[in-house]
């Protein structure tokens, strides 16, 4: 399988990252280009990817987690303004016909992002 | 290539781990600890230290830009570069230099990388990383340390 896939894990609680919101860019022309906004479901993951294999190309891409937000939304006190609030992942696909899975490990102090499988 | 896979599926596995760790050694902390409290009399400071765990060492030159969010948009502070050690020579910001706000660490992983001649793909899974936190209390001492390799990154509240 190729495309793009994510995964929201919440390293606070030990579970699945439900309901955030990820915003999912490509660059072109220098610059960051919003693509969609997608949430995350019960698993932490999305019910579509994040891009298919047909949509998939050799390029620079950008997942931006809403890290602060999903933590206020489970009323999480966190200090003004967060230590860790919206997180970019930029990231490189270099052979289309591979897989980028691109998980998000969350806490409101750490994260960690890595090339999944 | 498979010599690096091997390498990124271990990094992996310790990385969980130690964010498990970290989990456990912040459980518990407030926003002000006592040390930081300590602190507030002689002002804060922002220091980094970038670990590489694609070579097992703290190498030097690594290429960090430093800004803050403005009227929406980060403007460039200063550029730093690690020494021998993976820190900087200087804390990066200083007293009244460190100020409320939203920081962003801009790390040159891809010339880094090529610097010493890892072996990468065209273009590099990762290349310009942003390291982005917010700073709530300038009295604070905020240590940001990195660990990274060409395939992950983490980065926490340290101390």
């Amino acid at each position: 399988m190729a495309g793009i896939t994510t995964h929201v894990l919440d390293n606070e609680t030990g579970m699945p990252g439900a309901g955030m919101r990820i915003d999912f860019s490509v660059f072109e022309n220098g610059a960051y280009r919003h693509v969609k906004t997608v949430e995350t479901n019960a698993e932490g993951r999305t019910d579509d990817m994040i891009l298919s294999p047909e949509e998939t190309k050799v390029g620079q891409y950008e997942l931006l987690f809403h890290v602060a937000e999903y933590y206020a939304g489970k009323g999480r006190q966190l200090p003004d303004p967060p230590f860790i609030e919206d997180v970019p992942v930029r990231f490189s696909v270099f052979d289309a016909s591979q897989h980028y899975h691109v998980p998000m490990l969350c806490t409101p102090w750490t994260c960690t992002t890595y090339r999944g499988s | 290539m498979s010599i690096l896979n091997i390498d990124r599926r271990k990094v992996i596995v310790g990385l969980i781990i130690g964010a498990a760790s970290i989990r456990s050694l912040l459980e518990g902390t407030g926003f002000v600890s006592t040390a930081a409290a300590q602190e507030a009399a002689g002002g804060g400071r922002l220091t980094l230290h970038a670990i590489d765990t694609y070579s097992g060492q703290t190498r030097p030159d690594l290429r960090i830009d430093l800004s803050i969010m403005e009227n929406g948009a980060f403007r460039l502070l200063k550029t730093v570069s690690t020494v021998q050690g993976g820190r900087t020579e200087a804390p990066v910001l200083e007293a009244d230099e460190l100020q409320v706000g939203r920081y962003e660490l801009l790390l040159h992983l891809d010339e880094y990388f090529e610097g010493f001649g890892a072996d990468l793909p065209e273009p590099p899974f990762l290349g310009k990383v942003p390291i982005r936190f917010g700073v709530f209390d300038a009295g604070q001492r905020f240590h940001v340390p990195i660990l990274f390799n060409p395939w992950n990154y983490s980065y926490y509240r340290g101390s």
